[in-house]
């Protein structure tokens, strides 16, 4: 069977155990993690980046967390828990702990970097003229630090996505199953088509954070011209002072 | 007016950097800080608005000791300006100078409309308002800076090296048309600069550090170049300084203007009339000089390629260095005049200038 034809079986589209289904939880693990990891990343990367104290602390953690075996830690960690659970939880807990663990170095040292990296002539001239150290953070350095913030969160998420099928190993659902199923009974067919859905989830996610870049970072600092038209339409209408004052035409 | 007395700035490394600052710089003027690089200048700037504290002494505005004013509330009463413009790379150039409007309350169209003002007023053409600062030239984000820096209208001004970033041709067109704004809002400005012609030809009042953070003189520009304090300040100010004076001396008595012929691009050499030598005045369809023209040179038909534009127009009301620069810049030794209306008005040659010097300097002298 070719794996075109695998993907064409009907029987791998319905069902509990059907594409769809494996894809949802594979995002879901994921997303589940992201999230964790940005509560956690996100605050200590501003404190850090805003106060300039515990820099030493991103690097070394970063460091240590880059060189943890995912797998290895993965059972470490279920044979610490499963004892005092017992239930699924037992390896959903371990599973996304594992995968925060990884997310967390690159969005810290993206938010420490990106805030630390904004302009220093712009942080200079809002500190000289009368911003807050809260305003100077919140209206220079943090729109400044979007484009090293995002990076991370997109480094942090295609890690998490590619290691997310280690949940399968501990029994649990996941793009890993194609892998995991498809090794213990030889079908390479499967395996080979569990590695293509997740480079696909991981090309679709990679996609939306470009979007999400252009969403959201100023071109000023991406240096990507906009459509002029797109800019002047958004932009124009309330720019330009009206030649006779509004109340006076009202 | 802001008011220095017995200031004195040590860094926490041992650094001396302003030793016992005395000075004024009186409302509505623009005292310049000039002396060479690592003189305190910039320490001294600095203190004006509190982002660095003196080590001894009192730093006053308006009579207010700043250290007894809220420091943000202090620096949003001055305006700030440095070197590399330091504009937000994130906003468009106009709402880089709405910015501060904004944060301090004032309502999106508003601060956007009066910031369209502003970038008029500091010569940019409205078509850069939605550009974002890396679209813009260093001369355009300068004048940026400007415009963001008076977004509030502060009543204060303080400059670091505004125009130092620059090639010279654009720096001059960012001193002429600052000094134009300077003349219309009339700010109490603090700039700071290494070139001692930007301090004469800006400063209403110059102070002139030394090495070791120490004020060496503070006088008007020519008071600088006629009566140096001390062979520092004299060998700072410079060689030339003699040359310089000129441009603060004007004629006292009417300086004696020649007639000169004078030719339209695309008329023909014989319309301009009896000509002496050969050389005759290119003027445009307002009468304003252009340049020379050797009509023994010229064929046919007059034109632009036949015009020598190397000599410098002087003001018929301008100083005698202009007039002197004017009469030597000139390929015929003749120096085109022309009227405040850009008309010319005629010549005026190196001696008859030099005539003048000798009456200017004893008018100076005897008031
Ligand atoms: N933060 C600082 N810490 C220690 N020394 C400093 C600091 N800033 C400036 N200096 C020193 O103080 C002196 C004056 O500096 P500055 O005011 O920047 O001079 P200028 O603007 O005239 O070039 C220099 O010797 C400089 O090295
Ligand atoms: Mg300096």
């Amino acid at each position: 069977m070719s794996i075109l034809d695998w993907f064409l079986d009907p029987a791998q589209w319905a069902g509990a155990d059907s594409i769809p289904v494996q894809v949802g939880y594979h995002l879901l693990y994921s997303g589940t993690a992201l999230l964790v990891a940005l509560a956690i990343a996100v605050p200590l990367g501003v404190y850090i980046g805003y106060t300039g104290r515990g820099e030493l602390l991103v690097a070394g953690a970063a460091n240590a967390l880059r060189a943890l075996p995912t797998f290895g830690l993965l059972v470490l960690v279920v044979m610490l828990v499963a004892p005092l659970v017992g239930s699924r939880l037992a390896f959903v807990g371990p599973t996304i702990v594992v995968l925060v663990l990884l997310a967390v170095p690159p969005i810290l040292s993206g938010t420490v970097a990106g805030i630390q990296g904004a302009d220093p002539g712009a942080v200079g001239a809002a500190r000289a003229t009368g911003y807050t150290r809260p305003q100077i953070l919140w209206h220079v350095q943090v729109p400044c630090a979007l484009p090293l913030f995002l990076s991370g969160i997109r480094n942090a998420t295609l890690q998490i996505v590619s290691t997310a099928t280690v949940a399968a190993y501990v029994s649990l659902k996941g793009l890993g199953r194609y892998i995991i199923d498809g090794r213990a009974s030889s079908d390479y067919t499967q395996m080979a088509a569990g590695a293509v859905l997740v480079a696909v989830v991981a090309l679709v996610l990679e996609l939306a954070f470009l979007g999400l870049g252009r969403a959201v970072v100023s071109p000023g600092l991406t240096r990507n011209p906009l459509p002029t038209c797109r800019r002047t339409r958004t932009v124009r209408p309330d720019l330009v002072p009206p030649s006779t004052p509004r109340k006076a035409a009202s | 007016m802001i008011t220095f007395e017995h200031v004195s700035k040590v860094y926490p490394d041992g650094t001396h950097a302003v030793h016992d600052l005395t000075f004024d710089a009186p409302s509505g003027r623009l005292t310049v800080l000039v002396g060479p690089s690592g003189c305190g200048k910039t320490t001294s700037m600095r203190m004006i608005n509190r982002l660095i504290d003196p080590t001894d002494g009192v730093v006053s505005l308006d009579g207010q000791d700043t250290r007894s004013v809220d420091a943000i509330e202090l620096r949003r009463k001055i305006g700030y300006v440095i070197q590399s413009a330091g504009l937000f790379p994130h906003r468009t150039v106009v709402d880089n100078v709405a910015a501060l409007p904004r944060l301090l309350g004032v309502g999106k169209q508003q601060a956007r409309s009066r910031a369209m003002e502003l970038l008029a007023k500091v010569g940019l053409d409205e078509r850069f308002a939605l550009r974002y600062p890396y679209q813009l030239s260093g001369g355009q984000q300068q004048r940026v800076g400007v415009a963001r820096a008076l977004a509030t209208d502060p009543p204060f001004l303080l400059m670091d090296e505004p125009f130092s970033a620059v090639d010279p041709v654009v720096r001059t067109q960012l001193q002429d048309s600052f000094l134009q704004l300077q003349r219309d809002i009339g700010k109490t400005i603090v700039m700071v600069t290494h070139d001692i012609d930007e301090a004469l030809k800006l400063g209403d009042q110059v102070a002139v550090f030394r090495e070791g953070g120490t004020l060496a003189q503070v006088a008007t520009p020519s008071g600088l170049l006629a009566h140096p304090a001390d062979p520092f300040v004299a060998d700072f100010v410079g060689a030339s300084r003699g040359y310089r004076a000129l441009g603060f001396v004007e004629a006292t008595a009417p300086v004696e203007l020649a007639d000169e012929a004078t030719v339209r691009v695309g008329s023909r050499p014989g319309d301009a009339g009896a000509v002496d030598d050969g050389w005759c005045v290119a003027v445009d369809d307002a009468h304003a000089p252009l340049g020379w023209v050797d009509l023994r040179a010229a064929g046919e038909v007059v034109e632009e390629r036949h015009i020598d534009f190397s000599g410098t127009v002087a003001r018929a009301d301008g100083s005698l260095r202009d007039l002197l620069d004017a009469a030597l810049s000139s390929p015929t030794g003749r120096g085109l005049v022309a009227g405040p209306d850009g008309r010319l008005r005629g010549s005026v040659v190196a001696a008859e200038v030099l005539r003048h010097v000798g009456h200017g300097r004893e008018a100076e002298v005897s008031s």
